[in-house]
């Protein structure tokens, strides 16, 4: 994918980057910049060093459940990783407070995507919006096949329950893999998925 | 939320004092300052080790009350962080318009060989998922900024985070150990209390699990000069997690 395809909300500030192939293994500093100011009190400053180490983080952390959710895939032999399992994956690697927002937040981008592909016989036209520049026609071709891709899964059994609590404290029992300390959380994590993937990257070198 | 700075010198007596269940009682003449200002009539907790003196008890006791309390503080900024997320979700109407670029997102899943194909909705919820993990290593990292009475975030407030969050240890590989050393004036650890981990457990014992080697290893795949020095990080790590004690 080409990278005039990226549709960056924020202006291009990947200059100190020498590379494009550098660039496209980490989100633009500026967005993850303006992301983490909203953490912060107006007052505080970040380093540049400090950008870049969270920059970083987050390719790691994509990377992190996208393996574990492509292992899953392939066990049940489904080609396709969708958000359900990028859900599964985030609670078996200790991310358990990330699945109740996550879910609320898929579930409306569903809804969403449901009534623009049942409203849509035929192929849709670009949005009027210029905010999107160049990237209109492939962001909304992403959309549609999303819609599809919503109407098959939403046949299925949710794969979780329904929450209507916050806060990490309040979550489901069948959700707390990690009980039992953090060596039983781990030795279940390669008792069941971690060895299949190591092997699998083995063979990839 | 606005945190209110804590004080260098109890923080630093804090910091000191605290290893001392672990380390002979000459460690805790350090801080005589805080001996100094602290002084009050109390009785010994049966926990405290018989051998330290009166004075060192009551530092002991006060240092872990401080402890405590600052913990209880962390606490409460990381639950109303979820409870913020929650009721930014409910309110969120445009999901055209992304923080992130999904382009970007589905590039670096597709980096790992074995993902085929993505759904359009897997971008969309990473897109999410990135921030909150965005926000919140952020508030994980400036609480140790806070500590340091500083008010730029570095570098070593994000690796000290990553020290002492267990969800975080596939983040070990990304800050040099040094980094990690400066934690030394911190809190040991803050962590969640659903994880349930020791509260001296060294996040670096679990370094060898193969999800990290695995990750260098699909990096390395795009460009040969990363291969070799990603696939030598947690070999060097395993070294030196033996010898690795806390910092007194």
């Amino acid at each position: 994918m080409p990278d005039s395809d990226n549709d960056e909300s924020g202006g291009p500030s990947n200059a100190d980057f020498s590379s494009p192939r550098e660039q496209d293994r980490f989100l633009p500093i500026a967005n993850v910049s303006r992301i983490m100011k909203k953490a912060l009190p107006a007052n505080a400053k970040i380093s540049k060093d400090g950008k870049e180490t969270v920059q970083e983080c987050v390719s790691e952390f994509i990377s992190f459940i996208t393996g574990e959710a492509s292992d899953k895939c392939q066990r049940e032999k489904r080609k396709t990783i969708n958000g359900d399992d990028l859900l599964w994956a985030m609670t078996t690697l200790g991310f358990e407070d990330y699945v109740e927002p996550l879910k609320l937040y898929l579930h409306k981008f569903r809804e969403l995507e449901g009534d623009k592909a049942a409203a849509g016989s035929q192929p849709p036209p670009p949005p009027s919006s210029t905010h999107n520049g160049a990237g209109v026609p492939v962001g909304y071709g992403m959309y549609g096949a999303g819609g599809g891709s919503g109407m098959i899964m939403m046949m299925g059994q949710p794969m979780y329950p329904p929450a209507a609590s916050s806060g990490y404290s309040q979550q489901p029992p069948h959700h707390q893999m990690s009980m039992g300390g953090k060596g039983g959380a781990y030795g279940h994590c390669d008792g069941s998925s971690s060895s299949p993937s190591g092997l699998r990257r083995h063979d990839g070198l | 939320m606005e945190p209110s700075p804590q004080p260098m010198g109890v923080a630093a007596g804090g910091s000191q004092v605290y290893p001392a269940s672990a380390y002979p009682p000459a460690a805790t003449v350090a801080p005589a300052s805080v001996v100094s200002a602290g002084l009050q009539s109390g009785q010994p907790f049966p926990a405290n080790p018989g051998h330290m003196s009166a004075q060192h008890q009551i530092v002991y006791q006060q240092a872990q009350q401080f402890h405590q309390q600052l913990q209880q503080q962390q606490q409460q900024q990381l639950q109303q962080f979820w409870v913020e997320r929650m009721t930014e979700i409910e309110a969120t109407t445009d999901f055209k318009n992304h923080n992130l670029p999904l382009a970007r997102i589905k590039k670096i899943m597709k980096a790992d060989e074995d993902v085929r194909m993505i759904s359009a909705e897997a971008p969309v919820v990473f897109a999410k998922a990135c921030e909150i993990f965005i926000l919140e290593l952020t508030l994980r990292s400036w609480m140790h900024t806070e500590e340091n009475k500083r008010r730029t975030l570095q570098k070593n407030d994000i690796a000290a985070a990553i020290t002492r969050t267990d969800i975080y240890d596939f983040l070990v590989d990304i800050v040099p150990r040094d980094e990690m050393k400066e934690d030394g004036i911190g809190l040991p650890r803050a962590g969640l209390p659903p994880m349930g981990a020791p509260a001296d457990a060294y996040p670096y014992y679990y370094m060898p699990q193969q999800q990290v080697p695995g990750s260098g290893m699909v990096y390395g795949a795009q460009q040969g000069h990363p291969v070799t020095y990603l696939w030598q990080e947690p070999q060097q790590q395993q070294e030196q997690a033996p010898e690795e004690q806390q910092s007194a």
